[in-house]
């Protein structure tokens, strides 16, 4: 077995919207895995799909060496999943979960109190063993489904948005477990994940989502070379036209070749030396009587990589929480057939 | 077939330990039968005492009559309400950890079932023994048996729970419909009145009834008036049983994510 994972053209469609279009991805043993994109991309429907709960409409996977439509019994017997939505029972103390999940893995009774044990003390939960989860706050529910979804010594680990809605404390916690996780038992994890600091702290490669594809993959650095430069951002005093002229200097004085509007006010250029184009877009902006309100420059980051690639910023959703509204909609539409 | 086992096992104690922790919800599952005995069982025992309408309920205590019916209600309406439980698992995610483990459906399906059931017997029982001081002639030497035929028709009841629950998603819809049915098919079990004196078109109705087989055994067994045959009662009641947790798997292994 070559890969951990392996799609094959995957591929998922509620009616007329393809959620996941054709992705073909390889996942090697012991390496953090990142699909990284925003909301609605894809990535919820290709966890369920590779974790045998939706079937996929065209294509397959292997997952641990078993196919997800021929063998999904032996797929679920090998993977240990953290879904986006909480999955445990509230009603339920943290041990009463983590013993019926080693019920449903039929571990054997004489290493299952063991093993509980160990998990929670690793997830730093073992104090809370016995008390009911409706006292827990969203980071122990994390902490306490990523020892749950361990108990079984999976092979692959998913994580669908491990951190999502968690303060900075709690997040830092769980990227903490899960490079410790890596390390100490050598386990393959696929995370998916909208923030981008996430991807880049914890992934050895990533695939970039969007709409469905892979936009984009490799290693965070491979990344954010493709930016090919570091990052300037020059917001101008008013939103209007002298943008648009703004940028058309820029090119013609040979400053860069690559520069985006990021929002009516905000240009991000490209370039290789920062130190010496700052001063030039300066004399740029003056000689067109264009005022800059604020500069600040980037060594590039995935961001950067995301707009780059789709010329739309990863977490910017104003626009678009409408779309996902929509799509949403279609998908359950579709389920409820 | 261990594994199984342990899934059986597993889902089984969930449901026991969920419902342990519902305290509000095991007071007030008492209630309703304990109003219907002491409103309904104790006014119309006293009324049919005049001019001999006892004759009516087999010439037995219209009370002792009402009993054994009272404590298959409390089995039925408690294990009706059982998929309940599916719907909330639904709403609160814990449905994925069961789709995604590497276990039969089945066995998980019929150990939440099981659980439920087991449930359900435990509230009739604790009727009837609340009820015992207050009917006299209730053969309570039977109960044991009359308790496990409870068991039996308790899987038909969460098992239809089920096949509704799988279909639907929200609490609301699931509450109106198991409140719409659970009228009729109360009253046209004989739980209240001799299945002997209803109208032709009832009667049919209370054929295809499992509650109506399990009030009979009841009555038959603690107060000693049956309107079938044990042997018709019991066959029917595992016929029905059977078919309708067949059933209900089915609509469960279908289930996916949405």
């Amino acid at each position: 077995m070559e890969y951990m994972i392996e799609t094959k053209n995957l591929t998922k469609k509620f009616e007329d919207l393809v959620a996941v279009d054709h992705i073909n991805l390889e996942i090697k043993k012991g390496e953090i895995f990142g699909l990284l994109g925003p909301n609605g991309a894809g990535k919820t429907t290709t966890i369920h799909m590779l974790t045998t709960l939706l079937r996929p409409t065209e294509g397959t996977a292997l997952v641990a060496g078993y196919d997800i439509r021929k063998n999904p019994e032996k797929v679920r017997e090998k993977i240990g999943i953290v879904f986006q939505d909480v999955t445990v029972d509230r009603n339920l103390t943290g041990y009463e979960n983590m013993w019926l999940h080693g019920k449903l893995y039929h571990i054997p009774k004489s290493e299952l109190k063991g093993l509980i044990k160990e998990l929670l003390e690793f997830v730093e939960l073992d104090q809370w063993a016995n008390v009911i989860l409706r006292k827990y706050s969203g980071g122990m529910l994390r902490r306490l489904e990523i020892a749950r979804g361990l108990l079984h010594h999976p092979e692959i680990l998913f994580l669908d948005e491990p951190t999502l809605g968690l303060d900075p404390h709690s997040r830092a916690h769980i990227w903490e477990y899960i490079l410790r996780v890596k390390k100490e038992k050598n386990m393959t994890i696929l995370l998916t994940t909208h923030y981008m600091d996430e991807a880049e702290r914890l992934c050895d490669r990533i695939a970039i989502i969007d709409h469905g594809k892979i936009i984009a993959l490799g290693t965070p650095d491979e990344l954010k070379s493709m930016v090919g430069g570091d990052v300037i951002y020059i917001t101008i005093e008013r939103s209007d036209h002298r943008m648009k002229v703004l940028a058309e200097k820029i090119v013609e004085s040979g400053i860069s070749k690559n520069i985006k509007p990021v929002s009516p006010r905000v240009l991000a250029i490209t370039v290789n030396n920062v130190s010496e184009k700052i001063p030039l877009i300066f004399d740029v902006a003056q000689n067109n009587d264009i005022k800059i309100r604020e500069v600040r420059y980037t060594r590039p980051t995935l961001d950067d990589v995301f707009l780059r690639l789709t010329g739309r910023k990863l977490r910017d959703e104003k626009g678009s929480w409408v779309d996902i509204a929509r799509m949403r909609r279609q998908i359950r539409m579709a389920r409820r057939r | 077939m261990g594994k199984n086992l342990d899934v059986l096992y597993a889902m089984w104690y969930r449901q026991i330990l969920r419902f342990w922790r519902a305290k509000s919800r095991v007071v007030s599952i008492f209630t309703q039968p304990i109003f219907w005995m002491i409103f309904f069982g104790l006014g119309w025992s006293a009324a049919f005492r005049v001019g001999g309408a006892s004759g009516l309920f087999g010439g037995i205590d219209y009370l002792t009559f009402l009993i054994p019916g009272v404590l298959m209600m409390t089995i039925f309406m408690s294990s009706f309400m059982s998929g309940m439980s599916v719907l909330f698992d639904k709403e609160f995610g814990y449905l994925k950890e069961i789709l995604v483990a590497p276990v039969s459906r089945k066995a998980s399906i019929l150990g939440r079932t099981l659980g439920d059931s087991t449930i359900a017997v435990l509230q009739g029982l604790i009727i009837t023994l609340i009820a015992y001081p207050i009917a006299p002639g209730i053969n309570i030497l039977n109960l044991p048996f009359v308790l496990l035929i409870g068991l039996l028709m308790s899987v038909s009841f969460a098992s239809i729970g089920i096949i509704i629950a799988t279909n639907l998603r929200s609490f609301e819809g699931f509450q109106l419909i198991i409140n719409m049915i659970s009228m009729p098919i109360l009253f046209l079990s004989g739980v209240f009145y001799p299945i002997s004196t209803m109208p032709e078109w009832m009667k049919v109705a209370a054929y295809i009834n499992p509650l109506t087989y399990g009030v009979d055994v009841a009555r038959s067994l603690l107060a000693g008036v049956g309107y079938f045959d044990l042997i018709v009662d019991i066959v029917l009641l595992i016929g029905l049983s059977t078919v309708l947790i067949l059933i209900a798997t089915f609509m469960f292994e279908k289930a996916t994510i949405d």
